[in-house]
This record gives structure tokens, sequence and C-alpha cells, in this order.
């Protein structure tokens, strides 16, 4: 097989996977850093498509700029800002 | 004629196949072996030689030799050099001399090296020979040897993981920044023998925008208020500090009309010269063409030369691990060797930071105009060639140690800024002086000025 073939789908199969979990995690900022997983590998696959300036432009803004801006979104709304310690246990 | 010392692929393509080499001799023995036992003639193993000594496999393992081979020299040989530069430097500023144990100080070493008659002479005494190197070492295997604790109530997951993201990102930025005109990864060579990576600057961009997220997610995971707070000032520091940088990268590209570092460096290690308009152009054959010496792109190098500080977290911008106020900040709970990755990649990334300066305003690898030696090019009568009388490779890593030594001495000079001082100098001072710059450079680029 195209070694460009077997790159694709392990990119596309982590993209799919990573989406996937960004909609179900429980905690959100697990919601966020699947989000990232997914946009750096979209980098990947425009990398694949020979797009290397989109591929770049991708990992400054999606992956380095739009997760960070969530997790302080995130962060500064929220009143309880960490998971209190388990009690029961 | 490119005055490199290292030709990184060409050795590593050596090295594999003489590894490769060394297995096809053993496989050859076993075929050997196995046709003497009574095998049919070409024997068993014939073909895993043929694809053992193949091209594919010997380019794919020179590649993997190449990276690894950069990566070493960059972190393992760097990393403990700079650190070493740093405690001696600052142990000087406060009228000290900082660690001084060394080889001369082990008794291991008088005890045999200091009984050989004449050669022995140095060791045979207690000295400071080495003064001190081999303290970074030691507290390497020291971070070795700790247990690594994961706190009870830490998201475990996240908590591994980010050490690893930022070890990630930060190697990436090595791939991309080459050392001289041999010693690259990133890259390829033209056919004229110019090498080329036409988005190289946007590519370590990139890789310096993955840290705030990881730095982030590294203080959340802990579950721990001082790192909560130290991520977050970290996050907040990189993510408002790295608009300024970019943008004074924005005015140098704008002047410079390209993105690729072996381009940059080509174009400045020419002597310096002015273009003045409509009055012709002005030449001073004594200085480099530096765009530090540039009128316009000396603001945009202030710009990046304090960004990048703020970047690589170093003390004047050192309020996400205030050691007095937050115990480290968001490094606090890590320990044994992930803490050793969380802390000696900020000197990785002050490395990369340097390297970077370098490339884009002092020259890169080119020397300075006065250690080339000019001779007739005889292809095309009339050219002069530099021939540098040092190989690229020192000229970088010269430049690299010297914006590190000034990173010490400014961290160790001036306190530490508070958090709305900060937030005063990226928004207020360091956003506008880099817009200057864009500015200033588009209308010189457009007019034909310098």
């Amino acid at each position: 097989m195209d070694l460009e073939v077997v790159a694709f789908l392990i990119l596309s199969g982590l993209e799919v996977g990573a989406a996937v979990m960004t909609v179900t995690a429980k905690k959100l900022v697990h919601n966020v850093f699947w989000l990232a997983v997914t946009l750096i590998t979209i980098a990947g696959i425009y990398l694949l498509f020979l797009a290397e300036f989109v591929a770049w432009i991708q990992i400054i803004v999606y992956a380095g700029a739009v997760p960070v801006l969530f997790l302080f979104g995130i962060m500064l709304t929220r009143r309880k800002i960490m998971e209190e310690p388990h009690e029961s246990q | 004629m490119t005055g490199a010392l290292i030709d990184l692929f060409g050795w590593s393509y050596a090295l594999a196949s003489f590894l490769l080499w060394i297995g096809a001799q053993l496989l050859g023995l076993g075929n050997w072996i196995s046709l003497q036992l009574g095998a049919p003639s070409p024997g068993p193993l014939e073909g895993m030689i043929g694809f053992v000594t193949g091209a594919p496999l010997t380019s794919l393992v020179a590649i993997i030799l190449a990276i690894n081979i950069l990566l070493l020299w960059a972190t393992a040989f760097h990393l403990l050099i700079v650190m070493w530069i740093e405690r001696k430097m600052y142990s000087r500023l406060q009228d000290r001399r900082g660690i001084m144990l060394g080889l001369g100080s082990s008794e291991i070493l008088r005890n045999t090296l200091g009984r050989i008659p004449l050669i022995g002479r140095p060791f045979r005494k207690a000295s400071h020979l080495g003064t001190g190197f081999l303290q970074t070492v030691a507290d390497g295997v020291k971070l070795f040897q700790k247990e690594v604790i994961t706190p009870a109530s830490a998201d475990k997951w996240m908590f591994h993981a980010a050490p690893v993201m930022i070890a990630a990102s930060t190697l990436f930025l090595f791939i991309a920044i080459p050392w001289s005109d041999g010693f690259w990864i990133m890259g390829s060579r033209l056919p004229n023998g110019d090498v080329v990576n036409p988005w190289g600057v946007l590519v370590i961009l990139g890789a310096f925008s993955v840290a705030p997220l990881s730095i982030l997610i590294a203080g959340w995971a802990s579950n721990n208020k001082y790192t909560l707070l130290g991520g977050m000032r970290a996050a907040a520091q990189l993510m408002s500090y790295e608009i300024p940088m970019v943008l004074s990268i924005i005015a140098l590209v704008v002047f410079a009309g390209t993105l690729d570092p072996f381009q940059l460096v080509r174009q400045q290690s020419a002597p310096l010269t002015f273009g003045l308009g409509p009055f012709g152009t002005v030449q001073i054959p004594w200085l480099p063409n530096w765009y530090i010496f540039n009128p316009i792109l000396w603001i945009a190098f202030v710009v990046f030369f304090i960004t990048v500080i703020a970047e690589a977290e170093r003390i004047p911008f050192d309020i996400p691990e205030a050691e007095a106020e937050l115990v480290e900040g968001w490094t606090t709970e890590y320990s044994g060797m992930r803490f050793g990755i969380v802390f000696g990649f900020k000197w990785l990334r002050a490395i990369a930071g340097a390297a970077l300066i370098a490339i884009l305003f002092l020259g890169g690898w080119s020397g300075p105009v006065f250690a080339q030696v000019w001779i007739p090019n005889i292809a095309s009568p009339g050219n002069l060639w530099p021939i540098p009388i040092l190989p690229q490779e020192f000229w970088f890593t010269l430049k690299i140690y010297a914006i590190f030594v000034v990173f010490v001495w400014i961290g160790w000079s001036v306190p530490r800024v508070r958090i709305d001082q900060i937030l005063n100098i990226g928004w207020k001072r360091l956003l506008p002086l880099s817009l200057l710059a864009i500015l200033l450079a588009t209308l010189a680029r457009g007019m034909g000025w310098f």
C-alpha cells in the first residue's frame, strides 16, 4: 500500500476518534485537549495535500491560540474551577 | 563552497550504510552456515540481505539517524553547556564563583591518573579542573534516579500527557532550526547547491505556539492552586507576547521578502548595503548586512528580543513560576524526570529563541566579514568568493551562547515584573512598536529605501 494512504488513514482515524472524544468526554478540559488533537491532525492532512503554508498556519492559529482561548473561557467563567477531592473514597 | 563543517545527511547516510553493512555481514554468516547444513543454493537469507543493503532501508535509517544526531546535539550537548554558562554567569554577577566541583576535585582521579609520572601532574593536587561542568551532569543523573510521584487528586492521564506535549513541541523547534548550510533536517538542496526551506520561520513559530496549551493543561491537571495560577499566568503571558513576536517577524519578512531561514542568512552574509531611493546605494564593506544594523528593523529586533525572553519564561518575565509566591508555579507537582523535562525544556526553548534571534537578525551562521578570505572566482572572472576561516557551526554556536549570556545578564540584573506591568509592556509598548516596525518596513520596501 502507498505510504501516503497509510499516513492518511492513520491521521484521519486519529482525527475522527479525537472529534468523537471532543463531544463525549466528561470534563471540559479534556474536550479542549481532544479538540486540539483534532486540529493538529487536520494540519497533518493539509501537509499530505502538500499545502504546507495552510498546515503551519493551522498549527499557529488553531492548535496554538483557539484551544487556549477556550481553556481561558472555561477557567475564568466557571465558579468551581477544580474538582473537589472525592470524600467518599 | 558552503563553509559548513558537517554535512548531516551525508554523514548519517554513511553511518547507516556502515551499520546495515554489519547487519548484512551477520546475515551472510547465517546464510553460509545454512548452506553448509545443506540448504538449497542461494540460501534462505539471500532475499533479506538484498533488502537490508538496499537503498530504501538505508535512506530510512539515515533519516532516523540524522534526526537523532541533531536532537542529541541540540538537547544533550547544548543544554548542558547552556545550564553551566547560566550558573557560572549569575554566580559572577553575584561576586562569587558558583559551582567549582569538577574532575580535579575527585579523589579517584588523584589516585589513578595522578600516580602516572609526568602526565599525571595536573591531577596530583585537588584542583578546580573543569570548573564545575560535571555538576549539571550530576544534577541530570540525580533527576533520573528520583521517584515519579503522581498527586492523588491529579488528573493522571493529562498530568502525564502534558510533559510529552511540551517535549514534543520543543523538539519540533529543533527539527526546523538549521545549524549551518549542511547541518539541517528540514529543507531541500537545490541543484545549484543552495538549501531552501520555504516556510522554515513559520514552522518554528508554530512549534512555539503549542507551548501555552500544554503548560495550561499541566497546571490544571496537577489539581493544585499554585500550579493552576502558574499555568494561567504562563498561558496569559505566552499568548499575549506571541502577538508582538509574530508581528515583529512580519516586519522582517515584509522587508526581507522571505520566510526561508537559509535565504535570510544568505541575504545577511553580504556586506552592509543601504538603498537610498533616488540617491543610489551606500555600502559599508567592513560590516555584514545583518538586519540588526538596519535603520528600521532594529525596532523589530528590540521587540523580538524582549518577546523571546518572555516566551522562554526567563527571569524578568518569570511570574508563571515565581518561586517566592507560587513555589515554581506550574511545575510544582512534577517530580523526577518529569520535572527534568518541564524544567530543562525551558532552557531548550531559550536556546531555540536565541537561535531564532541569530538567524533572523544577527546573520545566522555567517561569520563577520573580516573573518573571511576573499578569493577570485575562476568560473566567473571579476567576482570574489568569500571563504570563511572558521566553520559556520562555530559562528552560529558562538552567537547563540553570546545571546544566551545577554539573557542571563538581563535576567539576574533586573527585578521580576508584576502581572499588570507585563500586560502593560506587552500591549501598550511592544505591540505598537511592532506595528510601527511593520509600517516603516512596508514604506521602506515600497519606496526602495534601505
